[in-house]
Parts: structure tokens; sequence; C-alpha cells
């Protein structure tokens, strides 16, 4: 995580409006005002099934940026991320329909809600670190998670809840076209509040927390206050994430958020790269496809006439599962630092191609 | 510099990877049913041997004539209970295959899905048979979201439920007690095991028992002394259990050795003779509902159902779980509701949905004896309405398997939909 503190020599920056820029150069902000202008279109030219994929997408990645904030910014670790993504799905269902707050209204306030929860579940963080904050915050999970299961008023308990669908003006945002350039606001806009707030005073103050608490201390940063307000603000991510989730699929059932999905979120920010905001989408992505790669994969087999007997079709499924498990084991250990870091070495490969030192 | 370029390698592999979808070519006269199945995931122990059931069967049709001359394509995903995984296979089915019908299976996928299938007017038949799928109109105040669009082939697990306390009462009148019989539900705080808990509780309690607080029990196995002991200690005569599997084989076995003095009752998932088989000495008089008949018996049905489990099969000697018929019966339903549809404006999930609406005392054919008769209705589908309470014994490795009753419950408004 050294080299994200670190600029390496010759990038010199002269004045603060440089220090401070969320892109790096003006191809870097071209390129990232294009590719949204692009994503736009892509309900006229691809299917059904990638508008899902990148619905999945949106809604993953602004939970997994929290996640990045408050574990690759702060050097914090949660294991409740899953709960926290599955109570802003509910709160919002909650809002939605007992309260008759509209949607558009109930995301963000999910969001809040979640906020305040993940605050409540985060404050061990003023005395505890690494694995016995990772075990307290494994608690939130648990109590959360059976939290879902009885408070039928809140959750509808076993039952779950409906959410209705997010109409603005009149206009029912139902299908999955339409709901695509929901997703996709709420994703560029969460990714900007994010680079937003890792430029700011408070950002620089939890990257200050991560690499030397003592220092940072010293420095007049208050450690308490920086630990719970990055647990708030991942909690908030988690919670409009969810809550998109939540209406996105009309009902929210209690099964989906287990510990598995705390486990999946750590996975994406570390096979996308701690500490880096495009790198949590990276992992994101390539979360969301790697399941579907593979089943393409064993769809392939299929087809062909050895591969279409049960025992093989079987067998794949299982080999579909595990080399999920590989490929983290395998980004472990030969790109610990994540895809953001693999991309830039691409990048700086091509930079001085062929001159490379 | 080496490292580097293998990385690469391994990378850009990645990415092709990635980038390769498959698109089949659609044959000319032809449907497509999608089947989402857990084999490998934590509902595993049962998912597979009912995944085998709707698979055989969806190849057997297609080798025998498809739906009357249409061919009926299928594709099997093992979505390891993962609900993503689910959504991206249905919109995947959806937009480009153009599916009409779907087989599902589970509680996670079939709750998360009920709102597009119904907003895409594609069947869908679950193994999910939580009472709440059950009210397509929402005429029950009690349903909090009708599900127009799902069907599942057999008693819903209130229903179930019901049966087997109604079968519970009439046993402990028999014996000729006088105290009042107190009931508790044994389960995991999971919307599966949830699913009846309160609805039957509340039977039970009409009955005449005396409803115990619920004792919950882990959905993984694991050592359950304590629980039994609360059990004992409770004086509980007859326990509901909601779980299925491993689940089951640990409170078996941690009662046995507690000497827990219950009556145990399961759900459908969680009795069949690989349960039993496995949970040894514990298993004395265990009860569970079943819609089928089992692999050994001599019903009319059960010799298509034999040639159905030859597709996987070739030798025929393979034993198959209740569940696996339950999986054929499943399919044929909708096969034949899909064959009303091609007669009456073409096989859409619009007219399949109509087709189940469209027999009364419906047995797929071929398959009496195997099937339950179902009645399926535009304001309730609450398709079978039968509970047959079978009962297991362990016998020292020699497993014993009778039938004990058979409950016919009411169409009650108040239930449906519960």
């Amino acid at each position: 995580m050294s080299s994200l503190t670190m600029r390496p020599c010759g990038d010199f920056r002269t004045s603060y409006k440089q220090d401070n820029t969320i892109f790096e150069t003006k191809t870097i902000r071209w390129v990232a005002i294009l590719s949204i202008i692009a994503l736009c279109f892509a309900p006229l030219i691809v299917d059904g099934y990638f508008i899902t994929l990148l619905i999945q997408i949106s809604y993953l990645g602004i939970a997994a940026l929290g996640l990045n904030i408050l574990v690759g910014y702060t050097g914090q670790i949660s294991l409740g991320h899953g709960a926290f993504f599955g109570f802003g799905a509910f709160a919002s269902a909650w809002l939605s329909t007992s309260l008759q707050i509209p949607v558009f209204l109930s995301i963000p306030l999910a969001g809040f809600f979640t906020m305040g929860v993940g605050m409540m579940f985060g404050m061990p963080a003023a005395r505890i670190k690494g694995l016995y904050l990772a075990i307290a915050t494994l608690a939130a999970q648990f109590i959360i998670e059976d939290f879902f299961a009885r408070a039928d008023w809140f959750s509808g308990g076993s039952a779950g809840s409906m959410a209705e669908p997010l109409t603005l003006f009149g206009f029912a945002f139902d299908t999955d076209q339409s709901f695509y350039y929901v997703a996709l606001f709420a994703l560029v806009f969460m990714f900007i509040w994010g680079c937003n707030l890792m430029r700011s005073r408070d950002g620089r103050a939890f990257i200050a927390v991560r690499d030397h608490y003592l220092s940072a201390e010293i420095m007049g940063v208050s450690l308490n206050k920086y630990r719970l307000l990055s647990f708030g603000i991942s909690s908030f991510y988690a919670g409009i994430g969810g809550a998109l989730y939540a209406h996105y699929l009309g009902y929210v059932s209690a099964e989906g958020f287990t510990i598995f999905m705390s486990i999946q979120f750590l996975a994406m920010i570390i096979i996308g790269g701690l500490g880096s905001i495009k790198g949590t989408l990276m992992g994101v992505i390539f979360m969301v496809f790697l399941p579907e790669a593979l089943e393409g994969i064993v769809g392939i087999m299929k087809m062909t006439d050895w591969g279409n007997i049960p025992m093989v079709v079987d067998g794949l499924a299982y080999i579909k599962e595990m080399a999920i498990g590989l490929v983290i084991i395998g980004f472990l250990i030969f790109e610990p630092e994540g895809l953001s870091h693999r991309w830039t070495q691409i990048k700086n490969y091509w930079k001085f191609y062929p001159f490379a030192y | 510099m080496n490292k580097n370029i293998t990385n690469k390698v391994l990378l850009s592999a990645l990415t092709v990877g990635i980038s390769i979808s498959v698109t089949q070519a659609q044959a000319a006269d032809s449907v497509f049913v999608g089947h989402l199945a857990d084999m490998s995931g934590p509902t595993a122990f049962v998912g597979k041997p009912y995944a085998d059931g709707v698979r055989d069967s969806l190849a057997y049709i297609n080798a025998n004539g498809g739906i009357k001359g249409t061919k009926l394509e299928f594709e099997t995903i093992d979505y390891a209970y993962k609900v993503p995984q689910a959504i991206a296979s249905y919109k995947k089915w959806k937009s480009r295959k153009k599916m009409v019908a779907m087989q599902g299976w589970g509680t996670a996928d079939t709750e998360a899905l009920i709102s597009f299938v119904a907003r895409d007017k594609t069947p869908v038949f679950s193994a999910s048979y939580s009472g709440h799928l059950t009210d397509p109109t929402g005429k029950n105040p009690h349903t909090k979201k009708p599900a127009p669009y799902n069907f599942f082939y057999g008693a819903s697990y209130s229903d179930s439920c019901r049966g087997l306390v109604q079968w519970a009462y009439k046993d402990w009148k028999t014996k000729n007690k006088n105290r009042q019989p107190k009931f508790t539900h044994i389960g995991a705080n999971h919307p599966f095991p949830n699913a009846p808990k309160a609805a039957c509780a509340e039977y039970a309690k009409e009955l005449g028992f005396k409803v115990m607080p619920p004792v919950v029990i882990s959905m993984k196995p694991g050592d359950f002394k304590a629980q039994c002991l609360s059990l004992k200690s409770s004086g509980s005569n007859y326990g509901y259990i909601g779980n299925l599997g491993g689940s089951v084989l640990s409170l078996v076995k941690s009662c046995n050795t507690v000497g827990t003095n219950i009556q145990f009752m399961s759900n459908i998932w969680g009795g069949d003779k690989k349960v039993f088989e496995a949970a040894g000495e514990g298993i004395r008089d265990y009860i569970f509902p079943t819609m089928t008949p089992f692999w050994g018996d001599q019903a009319p049905g059960m010799n298509l159902v034999r040639e159905i489990s030859k597709m996987s099969d070739k030798s025929g000697k393979k034993e198959r779980v209740h569940h696996y018929m339950r999986g054929v019966c499943s399919t044929f339903f909708m096969k034949e509701a899909m064959e009303w549809a091609k007669d009456n404006g073409g096989i859409t999930g619009a007219n399949v949905k109509k087709g189940m609406y469209a027999h009364t005392n419906w047995v797929p054919k071929g398959l009496e004896g195997v099937c339950l008769s179902a009645n399926w209705s535009n304001d309730d589908h609450r398709g079978v309405n039968q509970v047959n309470v079978y009962k297991g014994n362990y016998n020292d490795g020699d497993v014993k398997i009778e039938q004990v009753s058979q409950v016919t419950l009411k169409r009650r408004d108040d239930w449906l939909g519960y």
C-alpha cells in the first residue's frame, strides 16, 4: 500500500490545484466523461442480460467503495458489510411502504439510517484494532442478520418485505432499462463523492490514521472521530447500495445478507486494490463477470457432444465454485495490490514503450 | 520481466474468458425452459435429487415428441443458492432465449424473482413451497405480495405442517392421554424453516395443542444437545422440524443421546431414505410428509418414472429419493399446461398460466399414482391440498417406511397465502 501515499519520482505538482485534481490528466478526464456518455447508450446496444450485470455492478460497486474507504483508506476492518447492505435494503423498503416516503427520498434516508447503525457497531474501533476489531464487527453481522429474521415490523420477518419501484414525476423506473439509468447515476454520483472525499481534509485524515495512527494523533487528528466517521461513511455507502438492490428486485428477503456476502465485498476490494477508488470498480466488475464467464465456459462444454452429459456438467459446476476461490488465492499471491496496480503497470509499460527502464 | 510477461498472458487469458458469451442458435420450432438448480450450494443435499428429476423429465419429454411436436430447449444452471447468480441467469434466459417458463428451486431464488416473473409473465414452478406463494390475487389481507406467476407441485409448507398437526392430534387421542399435548416448532431463524411457523402454531392451538416457544437450531449441522435438553425439560410431545439435511441428522442424533421423548415430524425436505440411513438409531417412528410414492412402490405411474430415470442412469438401477419424483411431477404439470397453451393460442407465458387452470382433479398422463391430483385456479394456487403422512424407522439398518395417514385439508379462505 506504500505506493498509494508516495508518488513516483518525477511526478511533480507545483500548485494546489494540481495537487487537488480528481482526474490526473486531461486525457483521463475525457476518457471518464466519454465512457459515462457511452454507458448511457448501453441499453440501446446490449441486451437485457448485460444490463442486469451492469445494474449489479452499480449497487455492489457503491457498497464495495464504502468498504474500501473503511478498509483501504482508514485501515480498519469490517466483516459486517453484507449485513449493513441488507439493512439499507430493508430500511428503504420499510420507509417507502410503511411510512409512505417517496422512494427517491427513502434511498438516501436508508443510507443515513444505515450510517447510524454502522457507527454504533463501529464504536469498538475506538478501543480495538486488527483481528479483535474484525471479530467485533463479525458480531454486527450476526446480530443484524438475526434482527432481520425477527423484526416483523421492520423487515417482514421470514416473509420478507416488498419494495416499490422508484418513481419520479409519475414515471416508474420499473424495467431493467430504465432502472439502469438510476443505478448508473447513483454509481457515478457516489464515486465522484468518494473521489472528492479523499482529496479533502477528512480524506487525508483517514489516510493518516491508516498509515501511522500515532503520528496522526500527534498532528491533531482525532483518532476516535475519524475511525467512527469512517465506519459511518462506509455504512452509508452500503446502505445506498442495499436500497438500490431492494428497489431493483422489488422484494427483499432476509436470506441473502449472510457472512458470505461480507466476505465477497472484502474479496472485491482486495482483488480490485485496497485504497483505490478505480480499483474498487475493477474488483466489482471482475467478481460479477467471473461466475458468468465460468458459466459461459460450462455452456460451451454443454454444446459439445462429449460435454453434454450430466457427469461433466455437474463436475464443472463444482469446478466453477472452486475457481472463484482459486482466483482469490491467485490474486493474493501474484497481485496483492490488486487490479488497479496491474492497470498502472500496464499503463506505464505502454507509456515508456519501447524504452522501458 | 519474464514474470511480468507471464502475468500479462494470464491476465489477457482471463479477459478473453470473460468476454466469451454463449449464444445458442434457436431451433425452428422450439420453446425455452430455464432450470435453476442448487447442486453445489447449501441446499444441495436435496437440491441434487430434485434437479435430477426435473432435468431427466425435460430430456425425456424432448426425446418423446416434445410439446406436441415443439422441441423443448432447456438449460440447467447450478446457481449454488446465490441470489445474484439466479437473477443473472433469469435475465439471460429472458433476454436471449425468450424463456416461456422456468423450473426454479428454493426460497432464495423464488422470492427474489417474484416481481420479475409477474412483470414478464413467466410462470415459475418452484420447489419452494412457501404458503405466501399460493395467493395469486392478494385475496387474503395477510398476503403482502401477490405472486400470480408462481406455482409449485405439492402442499405448501404451512399446509403440510397443518396436516401433520392434524395427524398428531389424532395420534394423541388414540394414545388416550388426558393431558393437553404440547407442540414445538424446531428450526433455524431463516425464511425457509420459518415459513410455516406462525400458520402452523395457530392451527395447533386451534386444535387444542399447547404451543411451546420455538426452539432454534442452526441450518448447519452441529451439536444440538442443549436444544434437545430444553425440548426434554419442556416436556414437548410433538416437534415440527423446519430444517433439512445435515441439520436434521444432527438434531436426531443429539436428541437420541440426550434421550428426548418427543415425536418428530419434519417438513417435506427433512425426511428421506438418505437421511434415515445416515441418522441411524435416532430414527424411531419419524413422521414426515410426502407428495409422491417411493422408489420401490408399485404405482401405475412408476413405470414412466423409471423410464425417465434412465435418461441419466442407463442401467436403471439407481434408487431415487422421493424429491426426485416431485421434480418429475412439477415438470409434467408444466408440460401439460404447455400442451394446452399450444392448442389455445400458442406457448407463451400467459397461456401456460391459463393452461394451469384448464384442468380439474388433474393428474399428468402416465403419472397416475405418482402425482397427487391437483386443482389450480386463478385465485387459488394451492394446487394440492392433500398430505400423505409417512413413518420412517431405522430398524438396525433395514430402513422401513410406511404410510400412516392421508390428510385432506380444507381450502379455508383464511389459509390462502398463509
